[in-house]
């Protein structure tokens, strides 16, 4: 009976049939992409697939853009390269002085014997669009691993940090903004190097440092800096502004807000920096003898 | 006008491979920094759309491997869009001889249920994996969506209405 079937009526599996194998296909993928992370290699592949529409829906607007900027009336360009020259003034300034305070921290390095700092690579990376995922802060960026970009390079601005690098595809890669929900930058406040954490609380949410006591000296205004303390972000780069101090009765804690002072938002291009060089190991506390002896490095 | 009343061409398996192209490029355009979610999810629109049109060639297979294309574009956990377009497309399918004959109007509204329910289904995963809440403006794409099911319906039926040459 089944044999003598026209061929109209093959159809193969019946959609319920098809609908439980390619539900349970995706629940194994997603827990073993979200819990065991097993799949980065499939889909790298797969980006290989999407990167020709991902260009194909960038590159129009892109040229959109470009044509209009070479339309922009001459005054605005005038004014543009006034101001832009005397930013270069200011960069150029504290760029000399960058170059003597580095020439004295080699001088200071090879006196303390230590080893030489690893050179910082620099690579300027375009924003092809923001992550569609609307549960995280992410960007896609237009370098991948063609272009010796590597997972934990840091992304900057010319104003501040904005992320970190965490997946590479062969052609794109992904940038996990600061203010990526639980997303932590340990940081140290400017003005009195006070060390503590600041917390990403969503895309255009806030930047939070949290568990501060009430009396804790942070006003509105302080800038926040890279502590460095977590070997991911190198120190010394501006990540934040204070705009919120909320001292509340009854609450142990003060409530600080502040915004990244990165404009991730308001332009297309980034840097790609080194991370901060590797620290030595963690150090193994004398308390705990046990521990320490069934370990053997 | 039901579509059952109407005679129309065949449909090329290019044209239908166009419209998944047009439409993974409508959710790839950069405009989602600032819309937030108020864009409709056009993949999940040409799947239902095709599912009804085309039951014997799309269904839950290739709504499976399109999630997985829009997963790796978003970014998102490899099985998340895999899923919400693979049970959208199952439902289509299951009811697509009546779906079928509805005019265009209540083809959006189960259009709408469709969408949300593929939305819903994102965000329960998204949960359950540890994320937050993404805000209520997650669904607004949906209802977007099926106000653009009927021209949309229109504007794809016309290059299978075209005349057919009287040589036959």
């Amino acid at each position: 009976m089944h044999a003598n079937q026209p061929a109209f009526f093959k159809q193969g599996p019946k959609p319920l049939t098809r609908l439980m194998v390619f539900s349970a296909l995706s629940l194994v993928l997603l827990i073993s992409d979200a819990r065991l992370h097993l799949l980065d290699k499939l889909r790298q592949q797969l980006t290989v697939l999407v990167y020709p529409l991902q260009w194909l829906a960038t590159a129009p607007i892109d040229s959109a853009m470009q044509a209009s900027d070479f339309l922009r009336r001459q005054t605005d360009l005038l004014a543009e390269n006034r101001r832009l020259n005397e930013e270069r003034l200011q960069a150029s300034a504290l760029a000399i002085r960058a170059r003597a305070l580095e020439a004295e921290n080699a001088q200071l390095r090879e006196l303390n014997n230590a080893a030489a700092s690893q050179p910082v690579s620099r690579q300027l990376v375009k924003i092809l669009y923001n992550g569609r995922d609307p549960f995280t802060a992410r960007l896609i960026v237009d370098r991948g691993g063609d272009a010796d970009i590597k997972p934990g390079q840091i992304v900057v601005d010319h104003r501040g940090v904005a992320g970190q690098i965490i997946r590479v595809h062969p052609l794109t890669s992904e940038v996990r903004l600061i203010s990526d929900r639980d997303h932590l930058v340990p940081v140290m406040v400017e003005r009195n190097q006070l060390r503590t954490i600041v917390y990403g609380m969503g895309r255009n949410q806030p930047l939070e440092v949290r568990y501060m006591p009430a009396s804790v000296d942070i006003r509105e205004g302080d800038i926040l800096s890279t502590s460095g303390v977590d070997g991911i972000y190198p120190a010394g780069l501006p990540v934040a502004r204070v705009t919120k101090v909320e001292r509340q009765n009854g609450s142990a804690f003060a409530r600080i807000f502040c915004v990244p002072l990165a404009q991730f938002e308001q332009h297309s291009y980034l840097l790609a920096i080194n991370g901060a060089p590797a620290q030595a190991p963690y150090p193994e506390t004398a308390s705990a003898p046990a521990q320490a002896s069934r370990k053997k490095h | 006008m039901p579509i059952s009343s109407q005679l129309l061409r065949p449909v090329s398996f290019g044209f239908i491979l166009f419209t998944f192209v047009l439409a993974f490029l409508g959710n790839l355009l950069p405009w989602q920094a600032a819309l937030q979610g108020l864009t409709p999810d056009f993949v999940a629109l040409m799947i239902v759309y095709w599912a009804l049109h085309q039951p014997r060639r799309i269904g839950v297979g290739w709504a499976f491997a399109l999630g997985l294309m829009m997963d790796v574009a978003d970014g998102s956990y490899l099985g998340q869009h895999a899923l919400a377009y693979g049970v959208i497309a199952y439902l289509v399918l299951a009811r697509q001889r009546q779906f079928a004959i509805f005019p265009f109007w209540q083809q959006a509204l189960i259009t709408l249920v469709l969408l949300v329910l593929s939305q819903a289904l994102m965000l329960a995963t998204r949960m359950l994996l540890g994320d937050a809440f993404p805000g209520a403006g997650y669904f607004a794409g949906a209802p977007i969506a099926a106000v653009l099911w009927t021209p949309l319906s229109n504007l794809m039926l016309m290059h299978q209405r075209k005349p057919v040459s009287d040589e036959l």
